[in-house]
């Protein structure tokens, strides 16, 4: 009776310890990634210069006139950047009196080097254009725009200012 | 009574042993930090919907889901000559069930382990973000890293 009591015992052992693995595992992987990029930078080149305007006479000044607008930008060879732009509606009379004076129908155009020949048409707004700067890391993004001084426009030194955002993408 | 003993044995193995907790794991998405410049942090949070790492599991029976991340503490130049730390935090890491309105759980991918019941649903997401430091002379070029996450259920 003894020795059958005891190999009971052990195949209730066995048996309980088998019933304890029940684990299973499985593992799967992703990649982690980044791009190094140099840093950009953005200058405010050139004034956007409508010279003198008369009273009830619109002025427009094109991207390929000497008084355009322009920016220069530098950045990490022919990598992808977004240009945004906040634009001003009116220009400010510096004088106390602060007259007003729309300024719209915004021109742009981008190239990888400093001239308007052969440049990529565009029209800045607060919405992304895409671009990317040249093989050698360069970026020129030229504007122009129109002002319709009104019938009793006020005489003055009239200004605004024209931001352009850049963002690698 | 050996006959006995034998039959009992049997019994025991029938009547006692559970189900197998089955469990997949796949790789849906990369942990993508994009463009970066040198010298400054860049970080994507688990929530990020297009740039966070993301898993998905499936498990069929069980009463336990252990998670384990194999994290990199650097991301490797391709080309080599370079390497950028990464690093990640508590809550850098979420699991969430695919039924509609399941909650979602907050991990710390750091962890040993991370366990928890399992959701009613038997499959889950789980979304990874993190932050890459590059020096202020990190050298330009493509860096990645790998990340595993081990599941297991019992």
């Amino acid at each position: 009776m003894r020795t059958t009591i005891i190999q009971v015992s052990a195949v209730l052992a066995a048996i309980l310890s088998l019933a304890g693995s029940s684990a299973q595992a499985q593992s799967a992987n992703i990649t982690a990634t980044a791009t190094v990029y140099q840093a950009m930078t953005v200058t405010g080149a050139r004034t956007l210069d409508f010279g003198n305007v008369f009273p009830g006479v619109a002025k427009s000044i094109g991207v390929a006139a000497a008084t355009s607008g322009r920016f220069d930008l530098t950045g990490q060879n022919s990598a992808n950047v977004n240009l945004t732009f906040t634009l001003p509606t009116d220009l400010v009379n510096t004088a106390p009196t602060a007259d007003l004076m729309p300024i719209g129908s915004w021109t742009g155009c981008r190239n990888a080097t400093n001239t308007t020949a052969g440049c990529t048409s565009f029209t800045p707004s607060g919405s992304a254009t895409a671009s990317a700067f040249s093989g050698a890391g360069a970026l020129f993004v030229f504007v122009g725009g129109t002002v319709t001084p009104a019938a009793n426009q006020a005489a003055g030194t009239y200004n605004g200012t024209v931001t352009l955002t850049a963002a690698y993408f | 009574m050996r006959r006995c003993v034998l039959l009992l044995a049997f019994a025991l193995t029938t009547a006692t042993q559970p189900l197998l907790g089955q469990v997949q794991v796949i790789g849906i998405r990369d942990l993508a930090f994009g463009a970066v410049i040198r010298g400054v942090q860049t970080s994507v949070s688990p929530s990020d919907p297009l740039r966070s790492g993301q898993f998905y599991i499936n498990y069929t029976v069980g009463g336990r889901v252990r998670l384990r991340f194999t994290l990199p503490n650097a991301l490797a130049r391709v080309g080599g000559g370079a390497t950028m730390p990464i690093t990640f935090r508590n809550g850098d890491a979420i699991l969430q069930g695919t039924a509609p309105g399941s909650p979602a759980s907050s991990l710390n991918p750091g962890a040993v382990s991370n366990e928890f019941l399992l959701l009613p649903n038997p499959d889950a997401n789980v979304w990874i973000g993190g932050r890459v430091s590059p020096t202020a002379t990190q050298a330009s070029g493509s860096y990645v890293g790998t990340i595993v996450l081990s599941v297991t259920v019992f």
